[in-house]
């Protein structure tokens, strides 16, 4: 992906481009809003990361309402150490598509970035969710993984879609308490853990191969290859 | 409690809205007055009391002089009319008189009237064209007489005594003239007894009205005094002082209800930035430190890279636990400060307590535990829908940690007339008499805890978020049956409207 | 030393009068004006009644006297009781 990153603070930029690199993306990184105004509407980008705050008089909230006036509809990812409930709904309102509370760990981060940037266009209309021999009819609601009926629960059922629908992808913790039980809240412990593993021993019970990976330091992902 | 192995950004986190450690700008001091005006003039000037007092003063004084006005209108001014009315009426029948029989008719009733004039009052003249005197009283026509005039209004002169006239002189057509007038010296006399009189009261009036106006501000002042000397108390950097209150239902007494309101409020909010620099200080530290030593280890085995890289895990996750319990900080003091009340929406605890007990039955379970509910279908709320899942959270967090193996949890929530009532319960080590009352406090942490990790902030969350509802927060004996294990229930509740 | 200020300023129409020098004068009563008005009570219907015709006399008397004002007035009194007013 052809990444624009417009970030102030030097380091966290140098951090967040060799990180975004060594996954595969090409990086466009300026530290200022007019910079980044102008390379984002100028040139072409796959997603736009976007410090929340920064010096040149045009902030990132700033930025995208521009950008989105222009009719620009990159998907843009904020970064911010505003940490505030109503600084993520500006944030959001304003044509941001994440919201990144700073500090964050890299694999957040790009876990977040690749689920953006491989946003299918329009939600794709599909019926059904295939991985391996692991099927989800979205109709019927049903779930069967070699042609056996696995028994779910309806936020199994959405958790399992969720990482499908994302497969292939890392998808954190953070990411599937917003996404499937959407609140935004500390668990304080590994709840969504205890829910994942239950969901995988359902899934992996009788098959020798298992479907849901946990990648360490990061979240989980599902996909066919080990 | 583990750290997760990698930071969570959490959604939702108190911005800092005001830097953690700053201080708060010294209350005194600083440009407060504006400009400089030192005279003792201009205080009393600048005094709101003085100028309501002046005020009253004023509208005093308007009304008497409106009332002197109507007086004085239906008095001397009536005498005037009176009179004025009177001298006309002769003048006419005269003129009548003189249209039907001429002069001598004229002279003859002049000289029957003056001879009925008891009181010695009337003035009479009849002047011939030439200005020559043909009947009456008077030498002759006024000093300054003008043809055009017809009323005089002047001093006269009656056998050597000073006097005041008023004279109507009447053009007859032949060119003669008649003058009809009275002496109207008596009245005078009455006008300026009237008018002293009046004075006389005007002046007591004003010294009422000055009066009145130095009680009013006097007693103004008095009312204010407590409400300045707090005031000057608070800028002087004590916050404790409240204004007194007096106990009669009175603006005043509303006024220092919400001026102690507002500085409760203050004083409230200046611990929550006490607390937040506690707690930086306090629970900060530990893992901060911990996070170094473990970095300052690393480099000391820097030649070996498996312990290298553990290090450096351990390391990053200390580092992420300081970041929760930094965010956690500054949620408590961003929902203490009631900013997120800007994002209250009517809200039904019902799926909130059933998401709660989803997301934390799951890890109950797996502890062997059993997590027993029960809800009415709705319980409609104004609130924050995040925030209050978050307080559930947390007990239900606690609940979990503190119930042994295999035990039982209660969460139950009910209606009541107009307010909802939230059930924690647990069967853990609970929380003794003195124990209860400390809880809440940052970072407090029950010895029996001591063994169980946590950070001491969740229950502090949860009275922020409780109270930021408008609610109460308290503990119950929870179902605990060991004797040791009394077990502990947090209920809160919270107003529907 | 208030009030009295304050009766100039509300008393609008008051002019105090400073030395006298009067603008309009009367005809000076005298003897001659009394026997004229004794003779027009003479010649009144009720003129030679009591009490006007006493009250009249009265006022002769004191015109006589010197005291004209007084006995005019005295005069004019017994006119009005002359003609019953």
């Amino acid at each position: 992906m052809r990444i624009l990153l417009v970030e102030d603070d030097a380091e966290v930029g140098r951090f967040v481009k060799k990180g975004l690199q060594e996954a595969g993306h090409t990086v466009e990184h300026v530290p200022n809003g007019r910079e980044g105004l102008f390379m984002a509407a100028s040139e072409n980008f796959d997603l736009l990361v976007l410090d929340r705050m920064l010096p040149g008089g045009i902030d990132g909230v700033r930025l995208v309402e521009t950008l989105r006036g222009q009719g620009n509809h990159t998907p843009v990812l904020f970064l911010s150490a505003l940490a505030g409930v109503d600084e993520r709904v500006k944030g959001l309102k304003a044509g941001g598509d994440d919201y990144l509370v700073k500090p964050f760990a890299f694999a957040e981060l790009l876990a977040r970035v690749e689920a953006l940037g491989r946003r299918p266009a329009v939600d794709a209309p599909a019926t059904r969710l295939k991985i391996a021999d692991l099927e989800l009819d979205l109709l019927s609601r049903t779930v069967t993984r070699g042609g056996k009926r696995v028994d779910v629960q309806p936020r199994e059922f959405r958790l399992l879609e969720h990482l499908m629908r994302h497969a292939g992808q890392v998808v954190t913790r953070t990411m599937l308490l917003e996404k499937v039980w959407d609140y935004h809240f500390d668990p304080q412990t590994n709840v969504i853990d205890v829910h994942v593993s239950r969901l995988r021993q359902k899934l992996d019970k009788g098959f020798d191969k298992p479907l849901i990976h946990t990648v360490r330091n990061a979240g989980y992902m599902i996909r066919a290859e080990p | 409690m583990t750290p997760p192995p990698h930071p969570r950004p959490q959604p939702a986190t108190p911005r800092p809205a005001t830097p953690p450690l700053a201080v708060p700008p010294p209350l005194s001091s600083g440009p407060r007055r504006r400009g400089q005006h030192p005279g003792p003039l201009w205080r009393l000037l600048s005094s709101t009391g003085f100028r309501f007092a002046l005020l009253f003063a004023v509208l005093f004084l308007l009304a008497g002089l409106a009332f002197t006005g109507v007086l004085w209108w239906g008095t001397a001014g009536a005498l005037d009319r009176q009179v004025d009315a009177a001298i006309r009426a002769d003048a006419m029948a005269l003129a009548e008189r003189w249209r039907d029989a001429g002069d001598p008719a004229v002279a003859d009733a002049i000289n029957e009237r003056l001879a009925l004039d008891a009181e010695n009052q009337t003035l009479y003249l009849l002047a011939a064209p030439s200005g020559q005197r043909l009947a009456g009283n008077l030498e002759g026509l006024p000093q300054g007489f003008a043809p055009e005039v017809q009323w005089y209004g002047m001093s006269l002169e009656r056998d050597g005594i000073p006097g005041e006239a008023r004279l109507f002189v009447l053009p007859l057509p032949d060119g003669s003239r008649l003058a009809v007038g009275r002496d109207v010296e008596e009245k005078l006399r009455l006008r300026e007894l009237l008018t002293e009189g009046l004075a006389w009261s005007a002046g007591v009036a004003l010294l009422f009205a000055f009066a009145g106006a130095a009680l009013l501000r006097r007693a103004l002042e008095r009312r204010l005094a407590p409400v300045t000397a707090t005031a000057a108390l608070i800028a002087g950097g004590d916050l404790t002082p409240r204004v007194p209150l007096s106990g009669r239902d009175d603006e005043f007494e509303a006024l220092g209800r919400s001026m102690n309101a507002m500085l409760d409020r203050i004083a409230h909010l200046m611990e929550g930035v006490r607390g937040v620099s506690d707690a930086i200080a306090h629970d900060l530290r530990t893992p901060i430190a911990r996070a170094r030593n473990r970095l300052e280890e690393a480099l000391a085995e820097a030649n070996d890279p498996v312990a290298l890289q553990g290090a450096l895990e351990r390391g990053i996750a200390d580092l992420d636990n300081v970041t929760r319990v930094f965010q956690a900080v500054l949620r408590i003091a961003e929902v203490e400060a009631g900013a997120r009340r800007a994002a209250f929406a009517p809200v039904d605890l019902v799926p909130l307590l059933e998401d709660a007990a989803e997301l934390y039955g799951a890890t109950a379970e797996e502890r062997g535990q059993t997590l027993t509910t029960s809800w009415p279908d709705s319980l409609p709320l104004t609130g924050d829908r995040d925030l209050l899942l978050q307080a559930l959270a947390n007990l239900l967090d606690n609940a979990v940690k503190f119930t042994p193996e295999g035990g039982s949890i209660g969460l139950s929530a009910a209606l009541a007339e107009d307010a909802v009532t939230v059930r924690v319960s647990d069967q853990g080590p609970g929380l003794s008499t003195e124990d209860r009352a400390r809880v809440g406090e940052r970072f407090f942490r029950a010895d029996t805890a001591r063994a169980t990790p946590g950070s001491g902030l969740g229950l502090s969350l949860v009275r922020a978020v409780v109270q930021l509802h408008g609610g109460t927060l308290w503990f119950e004996e929870g179902h605990g049956q060991e004797a040791t294990r009394p077990g502990l229930a947090v209920c809160f509740r919270l107003p529907l409207a | 030393m208030l009030p009295r200020f304050l009766l100039a300023l509300s008393v609008l129409s008051f002019h105090p009068r400073l030395a006298f020098s009067a603008e309009l004068r009367t005809v000076p009563q005298d003897l001659r004006y009394c026997q004229e008005l004794a003779e027009r009570l003479a010649a009144q219907p009720g003129g030679s009644k009591e009490p006007a015709r006493s009250l009249g006399e009265e006022g002769l008397q004191l015109c006589n006297a010197g005291n004209v004002r007084t006995g005019v007035a005295r005069l004019r009194r017994a006119m009005r009781v002359a003609q019953g007013r």
